[in-house]
Order: structure tokens, then sequence, then C-alpha cells
């Protein structure tokens, strides 16, 4: 008993110092909390501003006067012609429908069940892309028309006369083609003109493959465009001898010029 | 609660944005879209079209106009023809030659044979080579045996077929070549040749040379193919820098000159016979002549002062040179034989390097530098009429196009300490000045020289650490390495 009491008199004993060590702890964390606030509390709202003390002033990478490239690089990998690959469509996994649990007195009989092997594959809907096939796009970049750009309008016209040229020897129209578009040099053209009509020129190659008689059919109504189209012929001395096993003298050739800037 | 509110609000915002971004993102899309493909904006160009779609297309506007026009018979054939119809390379299938004979040395002339047609058609630059690895099972040997939709028809999607067969018979090797156009099954044969010659692997590789120029020709517009050009350069190799040659391909290099003091700027003559090249003797440099018909130095003047890089005429018979005997160095032009000396140039500066029309041997294109930095420079052939073609930079070492238009030269486009560039290949169309870079961050890049058919371009280039002959396509294309040991420089391709 008397234990007992000595304990209650201990732990009101200790009462007064407990509270003093709290308050003062207390006060001591309030003190710390308060100098941290009023040393501190407004150097946040300066970050990344700058401005004050030694700091480096930083410039934008882009304004360094790098060289730009002259020509227009066609590089494989990275330009804004079209892929030549058509990405394979991504195959989706069909839930096979549930079949339902046929009553007893159901009055439609259930169908039959088909296996996966049997089923009819579903087309799948094209995805509408960006890319053209392989094959499809031609050249991959480059000066060159596509084919059904003037195709539309005519295109080839190879014309049977005393003999089929054009078509024994396709391989030859398409040199002289070549050839012409090679030195033809849209420069020449006014350059105020956007676009004009088509210019004909008519000239014959004879069998050491010359042009000669060479003469515009139908003006553009733009001389300077006529004038280049002559001078292609002009700078060209030799198509290459006809083909040997061809009968006749010389080939006629109707040759048309579609000039449109930037195309 | 009101902070969970900001929450929201704030996750409100991110939504907004992203569907933004969504729109803006498909408005791109979108754009791209019609902005891909201007001929057909309307229209998904998903559906393949293969070559022969196209051809068929052709075949039947083709055979459309041939019954139009057929009434009106006229005495001689008509092409019709005109731009913008799409200028290809021709897709080219050229498989392995087929023994013909039972001889156990075929094989190896054989594979000669085949890597160096091979090689020639793909350098050519107006063929695009089939893999070979498309190639159907059966290579034909002959006409008789050839199968036109397995070659026209994809994989190999081949317009044009070169093919035949390779023999021995007695020490003579006999070789047929043919070339088909594939696309015209009623008379495919654009060429058919049979050539004979001792059976060594040297004239195995001499014929696929000449068959290899014979395509070209055909199909290249009558321009010759370069398969037996030769390259002249100066080379290292054996101690003194000589004067070297070597096929264009790189193959045969062999030494020219042994004089064994320095000779540089090897100049062949139009026909082959004579190189002139300078040289420095006891006092000063001077230009020396070697005749490659009899393999020995011939006698060419001396003159006084420094005389440097000699250039051929077109027809032969002039040589246009720089020299120093009358004070700075100026342009000269003398006859072959080194007499009638004329001067072009005249004043301040240095002028250099010398390199006529090859076209109209009406002009003459050097290098000055009356301005400070060397500058290219175009004149009549008289001296008149003198135009500056580069307008900053260091300009040096030009060379003329076989047909007349344009200019190659190495360029320092920025010049000077810490200047941005480095020395590179240039192309000038003379008319407009218009100018291409066709070498790019390859080291040092110098003394361009045209090959004769003006698709290909010789230079050298120390893309490697040292100082190497290499070619590429005249745009810049298919850069290839030609030397390999010592110092090579001062390639010049010959002229036919």
């Amino acid at each position: 008993m008397a234990a007992d009491t000595e304990i209650f008199f201990e732990h009101s004993h200790l009462a007064k110092p407990l509270m003093w060590s709290t308050g003062l702890h207390l006060g001591f964390w309030g003190f710390v909390l308060l100098l941290g606030l009023v040393l501190h509390g407004n150097r946040g709202g300066g970050w990344g501003a700058g401005g004050g003390g030694d700091a480096i002033g930083v410039a934008l990478v882009s304004s360094v006067p790098l060289p730009a490239n002259p020509t227009q690089t066609q590089n494989v990998l990275a330009n804004e012609s079209k892929g030549l690959t058509l990405s394979r469509p991504e195959l989706q996994q069909v839930e096979p429908e549930a079949i339902p649990i046929p009553g007893k007195n159901a009055k439609v009989k259930p169908k039959p069940v088909t296996s996966a092997s049997k089923q009819k594959t579903q087309p799948q809907p094209e995805p509408e892309t960006n890319e053209v096939p392989f094959g499809g796009g031609g050249p991959m970049s480059g000066p060159y028309g596509t084919f059904n750009a003037a195709g539309a309008k005519g295109g080839f016209g190879f014309s049977g006369g005393g003999g089929d040229f054009g078509n024994r020897y396709a391989w030859y129209v398409r040199v002289v083609q070549q050839k012409v578009a090679e030195n033809w040099l849209k420069y020449e053209v006014d350059p105020r003109i956007q676009s004009a009509n088509r210019v004909y020129v008519t000239f014959d190659i004879n069998r050491a493959g010359q042009p000669t008689n060479v003469r515009v059919e139908q003006s553009s109504g733009v001389p300077s465009l006529d004038q280049s189209a002559l001078r292609a012929l002009q700078r060209i001395d030799t198509f290459g001898p006809l083909p040997s096993d061809y009968s006749g003298s010389k080939v006629s050739v109707e040759f048309w010029f579609d000039y449109k800037r930037g195309g | 609660m009101r902070l969970g509110k900001r929450r929201a609000l704030q996750a409100g915002d991110a939504t907004a944005t992203m569907t933004d971004r969504n729109l803006a993102y498909n408005l791109y899309r979108n754009t791209i879209k019609t902005l891909a493909d201007p001929s057909q904006p309307s229209e998904p160009p998903s559906r393949p079209k293969p070559k022969s779609r196209a051809w068929a297309l052709v075949c039947s506007l083709a055979a459309l106009a041939l019954t139009l026009c057929s009434t009106v018979v006229q005495a001689q054939d008509w092409i019709r023809t005109g731009t913008g119809l799409g200028v290809e390379k021709v897709k080219l299938a050229v498989p392995d030659f087929k023994p013909s004979t039972q001889d156990p040395k075929n094989s190896e002339l054989l594979k000669t044979f085949d890597e160096t047609l091979f090689n020639d058609l793909d350098n050519a630059g107006i063929f695009d080579m089939v893999s070979k690895s498309f190639f159907p099972l059966e290579v034909p040997g002959n006409p008789s045996e050839v199968r036109f939709d397995a070659w026209s028809n994809p994989p190999v999607n081949a317009s044009m077929l070169v093919f035949g067969d390779l023999g021995i018979t007695g020490g003579n090797v006999m070789v047929h070549g043919w070339l088909f156009d594939l696309k015209n099954t009623q008379s495919p044969q654009v060429l058919g040749k049979q050539y004979t010659d001792t059976a060594t692997t040297d004239n195995a590789r001499i014929i696929a040379h000449r068959f290899a120029d014979e395509i070209i020709f055909r199909l290249g517009g009558g321009i010759n193919g370069i398969a037996e050009s030769k390259i002249y350069f100066v080379s290292d190799r054996s101690g003194h820098k000589e004067i070297w040659v070597m096929d264009y391909d790189g193959a045969n290099q062999h030494q020219l000159t042994h004089i064994g003091s320095i000779s540089l700027s090897p100049r062949i003559s139009p026909d082959g016979s004579r190189l002139a090249f300078s040289s420095v003797t006891k006092t000063n440099w001077e230009i020396r002549m070697f005749s490659t018909e009899l393999n020995r130095m011939v006698s060419f003047p001396a003159f006084s002062g420094t005389n440097l890089s000699p250039a051929w005429s077109s027809d032969g018979t002039k040589l246009a040179l720089s020299s120093s005997r009358a004070g700075d160095p100026n342009i000269y032009v003398c006859d072959a034989s080194g007499s009638g000396m004329r001067r072009l140039t005249t004043g301040k500066g240095p002028d250099v390097s010398p390199t006529w029309n090859r076209k109209t041997g009406a002009q003459i294109a050097f290098v000055s530098g009356r301005t400070g930095l060397p500058q290219i420079y175009t004149m009549e052939a008289d001296g008149t009429n003198l135009q500056r073609m580069t307008d900053q930079g260091y300009a040096v070492s030009p060379s003329w196009s076989p047909n007349g238009q344009f200019l190659t030269f190495a360029w320092f486009r920025k010049y000077g300490p810490g200047a941005p560039g480095a020395n590179d290949i240039y192309l000038m169309d003379i008319a407009s000045k218009q100018w291409v870079q066709l070498t790019h961050d390859g080291g040092r890049n110098d003394f361009p020289s045209w090959s004769p058919d003006g698709r290909h371009i010789v230079f050298q280039s120390s893309r490697t650490g040292s100082e190497q002959i290499w070619t590429m396509l005249a745009d810049g294309t298919k850069v290839q390495q030609l030397t390999f040991s010592g110092r090579n420089s001062q390639p010049n391709w010959s002229w036919k």
C-alpha cells in the first residue's frame, strides 16, 4: 500500500517537468519552423528566373548560323516521299460467337458448328494508308512525273506507218524520250511563266541516229518555251544508230513538252 | 474538398489539351495525306500497280493508236512521245552465262566474264540492276531457252535481259551474248553478238567490257560505254611520284614513267597516244611528253620558268598550259609539238589549270588568283571574254564535261580558319552558273576529271585517311574506291 502511495507521489512529482519538457520541445520546433519560414520562405520564387549573380546567359542553339544544305538531299531513310512497302495489316483475333444452348422446345435449330478452318475469312477492310506498295510508287523521289499523270492525256503514242517502229523497237523510243528529257533545261523558260500549253516539236532521226529537220509543229504560245524545246533537240548529237534490222532510212518523231513550273 | 475540385479541374484541362492535340494531329495527318500525292489526291494509293500494268496500259494505248492511225498509212515511221511520262532506269537482269563446252577452264573464265560484265553494266549508271538472288533457277544460254514470263514478272520484274554462253574449244574462247527486250515478245532481240579470242582471263575481261559497251551504246542513247577507258594518275608506290595507268574499274594498275623526280598532272591526248605531264627537272618545272604507243618519253621543248598543268584541246592539235616564263604564271597555248607559244592571259596573280571546252574547243576554263583566293574563270580560246564563275571561297582544278555543258571542280566554299565545310567536288552548269555539291563529309576531295561518257567523275579523296582515287556517277552517287596502296592522286580519265 505504501509502495502504491509512493508511486502516486512520484507520478505527481514528475508531471510538472514533463509539461516543461513538452512545452520546451514544442517551443523549440516552433522556433525552428518559424526561423526557416522567416529566413528562407521567400527564396523559392526565384528558381530558374536567372538574372542575378554570375549566371551564364544561354542562347538557343537554333540561332547558330549553320550552313544550309544547298541541295535537296534525297535521304533514303528520312525523306518525305512515300515508302515502297505496304505494311501488313494487323490480324484481328475474332472471338468465336457463343453458341446458345438449345432449349427443349426450341423451334430454331442451332446452326451447325463450323470449325475455324472452314470459316471463310472475312476480307479485312484495307486500312487507308499513305503508303505505296512495292513497285507502285515509281521512282522513290525525284523530278519525274508519274506515268498516269500524262498517260491520261494520251501518253505514249506509237503509230505505225510503213512498219511499226514503236512496237518493234520500244527500247529505242525509250532512249529518245530519255535523251530529250535529259537535255531539256527548264531554266531556259521565262521564269514568269507558271504553266503553258503543250509544245509539239517534230524531227527526223536518220540512220546514224542524228536528229534532223527539227521544227516546232505547234507552238505553246510562249516563245522561250518553244526555244528551249528546240534547243533540247539541238543539244543532242545522236540518239544512237537506228536498229540495224530496221529497213527504213529515217524515223519521224513527234515530241511534246509539258511545262509546269516546279513540276 | 476544394483541393479535390481543383485536381479535377486540372485533369479536365489535361483531357482538353489531349483532344486538342489529337485534333491537331489528325489535321496534320490529313494534310500529309493530301499533300503526299498531288497527282491523285482523292483515291487512296493502296492498290499495287506493278510495272507490268503500266506496260499493259502502254501496250493497249499503243494498240489503240495503231488501229486509229492505220488508215493514215505513211511512207515512214512515226514516234509520238513527250516529257512527263516518267523516265526510269531500265531494269536489267544479267544472269551468269552458261558454259557451252565441257572444257575444265570454262568455270574460271566464266567467273571473270560474269563479274566484269555485271560490274560494267552496274557502273554504267543507266541501269537498275536486278539482284541475282531474284533470278529463276533456270538461266537461258541461248534465245530458245528464254522464258519471258519468268523474267518479266515479279520477283525479277526485268524489262531487259542479258544472257549468253561461253565455251573454250582448242585454246580459243567463244562467247555468244544477247540482249532481249522482255516486254516485246514478238521481236525481242535488241542485240546479238559473238566474240572469239584466245582463252585467257584477260581476254575474258576484255570481251565482257566490249559486250557491256555494246549494250550501253544501244540503251544509253548512242554514247559509247567507258568499259575500255583508262585512268592515268600519280602514284608514289615506287618511291617517287610517277605516272601510272589503270583500267576504269581499278584493275590492271601499272607504272608508265620512270623519271625518278616528281611528276604531276598527267593529261592523256584525245587519241590516247600521248601523255603530257609536268615534272621537276634540275632547275624548274617542265612539261614532259610520254608516248603510250612507243612506251617511252618523247621530246618536248623546255621553256624557262615554271611550266605546269598541260591540257589537250579536243582535236589534239593544241596544248594549253600555265607558264611563268614572263613573270607571273599565265595561261599559254602552243601546238602539240610545243611550238608557237601564245600568251592568253596577262596581269598579276597566278593563272593555272587550264581546261578546254571538250565539245567545241572554243573556250578555256582556268584557275586564277588575281583577286586573292583562287577562283574559276572561263574565256574564249583566244583570251577574250573573261568571265568569273565562282563567287567565293577557294576553287581549283576545273574539268570541262564532254558535252560542254558542265564544269566540275574542287571548291572550299567557306574558306578560312574555323569555317564550316570542307574541300568538296562541285558541278556547275556553265550557262546558268547553278551549281550542286557532289561529295559530302568525306575528307579532302580534289582533282575531278570527267569520264568520256559524261556520266562519271574520277577524283582524289582522302576520306580513308590517305589520298586515293575514287569514282562516282556525275550526280554524286555510287562512290567507289579504285586504288588502295600507296598514295595516289591527280587522276585523268582518257577521252575514249
